[in-house]
């Protein structure tokens, strides 16, 4: 009985085993990144005439709820039309919003950032909003003119921001080192200072986090000596003396203890705001988005302080600067582009929308509605609002919108960093390279 | 003569409602067909036309010929791409089979609480592509994770796994090995089809347990280790999630864990280069293609069908 059931298998086995490996083969190859991304519903108008606009924007949970309550407030002010919420949040967002274009569904009003502006803007994809008669007046020229490109409004600052230095006064303390006096300090305080906290406090705690992963710091040593990042003409403006340098300053901070290995700098790089260096108040000083002083405090439980990057007074001129901090823009194929105009017009402008966002988009780029939530702010929030005032006479200009490629930044920036962490390239080196790279990436 | 009309009328009768089934199939196979269409083959040759423009996701493509595949080998970071990916595959995917192996040579004995056992072994194969567990992994292998904790605790000083460039690669290689479950489930399945007379006869002969293992369970076993060498290569090739989000994204550090999926979605969708993404698609299915040929005409010389 038994025999005959063996004797029997075989063929079946065979070739099922063989037909199964090669289906099974198939399935895999087919199943090649299965997952795109959810289309949004499609938009047009309701049954009532009534005019129905998409609004896509990236953030967090508390974002996406003082959104809705911003769309509610506008639908109940502009009866007839409806704006239609998109929101994901920020490592989703772009490859939603590019998959949205490339399907023929833009977005009517969606946020966008420096990086990826002028990817958009001169392909076609968003429209010209000075065309569309956004009210600008309460808005600073020089803040205005950070959406621009060839004379074109391609986005509107929602708010700003200024990338500077976040130190912690009690580890200041613990490690007995005086806070640095931000408008006088040079690149080679920071550095003492920071192996000072370091020997300081003890083991475990370190005077800075590597800021070599941002190209943020290195504009504004540029800037500090005359160069700039990104020229008006969309070519590279930063010379390889001064990468270098910005570089040096990662491996002096290592070599004297001031930061930690390049292991646990990649570790702290990665974990954000909650798992840096100040927010498990294992460190004194971290550069960082001024507009991340609120959930960098909460972390760490500390009340932490905005100082200015160090070598502001060093060299030709002031470095530091105002981002901003997101734009809103328009679909240059909406259907509805009145309505959209007047939902970013009411974003922008309308004091209710500050009362309920206060400094979600960043510190308000209109000043009469940045005024009028002052007294409103949290104590971090407050302290980042005086600290921009402060900035205010100091900064001199603002760089151009970066040019088209330079999304791959971040990549590069990180990717040349971690070498020279590692020490797998020499500073000079690194400049070498960096400068090859982001010349690739933008063309020039 | 009966047996034989029976067969007669049998087949007679097959033919006949198979002719009336093909509207009934094809209705209940339109769906599928509609999906295949779609969802596969429609998005498959678009992207063969793609490879040939220069589209950016944001514009309307423009035809470029061949540029795309000529660029790809001038390309310093498609080879570093290539290397890792390669690496990966050769390295990670025999010792994982060798671990699925042993352990279904285990749970054959035929152990008290089996199920619970092979359960908890499969649990990995679940988990092991998820996001939650790319997460825990790069806590677990941190400068200051657990790892490294139980390895102080013995007095060796360990190193940053995912964050040092000579070993994250090597990190995520034993993050796939662990992931052994579904092979070691078919491995098990395939113990149970060898039957039993051969090993009775064999020891009566005075073969060890080695020489049995070698000489019945391996041979008898070729056909399952095929199957699982072929699905579990294809799978490397294709892994994603763990380089994704133990790198956040970069391929890092240092391009280390910087495999072929991981730059091809960087340049769709980083660097808008979706032209040069979908050529990079295509070579990959090529390499995929190629290798799962030799595969199936190699697999004469080795895999033994028991008939």
């Amino acid at each position: 009985m038994r025999v005959t059931i063996t004797r029997r298998a075989p063929r079946t086995t065979r070739t099922a085993l063989v037909a199964l490996t090669a289906a099974g083969a198939l399935a895999l190859t087919a199943c090649a990144g299965g997952d795109s991304g959810a289309m949004p519903e499609s938009d047009g108008e309701g049954g009532d005439g009534n005019v129905e606009i998409r609004f896509a924007w990236w953030g967090s949970d508390t974002r996406h709820e003082t959104t809705q309550k911003i769309i509610d407030l506008f639908e109940e002010k502009n009866p007839g039309i409806t704006v239609v919420p998109d929101f994901t949040d920020w490592d989703g967002y772009w490859d939603k919003l590019a998959t949205s274009v490339a399907g023929g569904d833009t977005p009517d009003v969606m946020t966008q950032e420096e990086r990826y502006l002028s990817d958009y803007a001169t392909r076609g994809v968003i429209a010209d909003l000075s065309e569309l008669g956004v009210e600008t007046s309460e808005i600073p020229e020089d803040v205005v003119a950070t959406g621009e490109i060839d004379g074109k409004l391609y986005g509107i600052a929602t708010g700003i921001n200024a990338y500077a230095l976040v130190a912690d006064p009690e580890i200041f303390a613990q490690a007995g080192v005086e806070m640095p006096d931000d408008e006088t300090w040079t690149w080679e305080d920071y550095v003492e200072i920071a192996g000072q906290v370091s020997a300081g406090a003890g083991d475990g705690v370190w005077g800075a986090q590597d800021y070599g992963f941002n190209e943020a710091g290195l504009n504004v040593l540029a800037r500090q000596k005359g160069e700039t990042l990104y020229n008006p003409d969309g070519t590279l403006g930063v010379s390889a003396e001064t990468v270098a340098q910005f570089f040096q300053v990662s491996l002096d901070l290592m070599a004297n203890d001031g930061q930690p290995d390049a292991s646990r700098s990649v570790e702290f790089q990665n974990a954000g705001p909650e798992g840096s260096l100040l927010g498990t108040n294992t460190g004194a000083m971290g550069v960082w988005w001024s507009n991340q002083l609120g959930a960098l405090s909460e972390a760490s439980g500390h009340e932490l302080e905005l100082l200015r990057l160090p070598g502001e007074s060093q060299y030709e001129r002031t470095g530091m600067y105002f981002k901003p901090a997101m734009y809103y823009s328009v679909s240059a194929t909406t259907e509805h582009p009145e309505e959209s105009a007047k939902f970013v017009d009411f974003l922008l402008n309308d004091p209710e929308v500050a009362a309920l966002q206060l400094t979600d988009r960043g510190l308000p780029s209109n000043l009469s509605v940045r005024e009028s939530i002052l007294g409103d702010l949290a104590d971090a929030d407050q302290r980042m609002a005086d600290f921009m005032a402060d900035l205010e006479d100091e900064i001199v200009d603002s760089p151009p919108v970066p040019p088209n490629g330079s999304a791959e930044m971040t990549d590069i920036m990180t990717r040349i960093n971690t070498e020279v962490l590692f020490g797998d390239l020499t500073p000079e080196e690194a400049a070498e390279q960096f400068l090859s790279e982001v010349g690739a990436a933008i063309g020039s | 003569m009966a047996v034989i009309q029976e067969v007669a009328r049998t087949r007679g009768t097959k033919t006949e409602r198979r002719k009336g089934d093909g509207k009934a199939a094809a209705v209940f196979l339109a769906p599928w067909f509609a999906g295949l269409a779609l969802i596969t083959a429609f998005p498959l040759v678009a992207s063969l036309y793609l490879s040939f423009t220069d589209y950016s996701l944001l514009a309307a493509p423009n035809w470029i010929g061949i540029d795309n595949y000529t660029r790809m080998f001038t390309d310093a970071r498609f080879f570093q791409a290539l290397e890792v990916t390669f690496t990966y595959v050769f390295v990670s995917v025999p010792l994982q089979l060798a671990a699925a192996l042993a352990l279904a040579l285990v749970l054959d004995k035929g152990m008290r609480g089996l199920a619970l056992y092979r359960s908890a072994f499969y649990l990995p194969s679940l988990l092991g592509g998820s996001v939650a567990i790319a997460i825990l992994w790069r806590q677990v292998f941190g400068s200051d994770g657990l790892i490294n904790q139980v390895l102080a605790f013995f007095g060796v000083q360990g190193v940053g796994w995912v964050s040092h460039p000579d070993y994250a690669l090597g990190t995520l290689m034993v993050l796939n090995v662990w992931t052994f479950g579904a092979p070691m489930v078919i491995f098990l399945a395939g113990l149970r089809q060898i039957p039993v007379m051969y090993y009775e006869a064999a020891s009566i002969d005075g073969a060890g347990k080695v020489r049995q293992f070698l000489g019945i369970t391996l041979p008898l076993l070729t056909p399952i280790v095929f199957f699982n060498l072929v699905l579990q290569l294809i799978g490397a090739f294709q892994s994603f999630t763990q380089a994704y989000i133990v790198s956040g994204g970069t391929g890092g550090p240092v391009d280390s864990t910087l495999f072929y999926t991981l730059y091809l979605y960087q340049k769709g969708f980083a660097s808008y280069e979706m032209g040069y993404a979908s050529a990079m698609a295509w070579f990959l299915l090529l390499v995929v293609a190629g290798m799962t040929a030799v595969n199936f005409l190699a697999s004469k010389f080795w895999v033994f069908y028991d008939d």
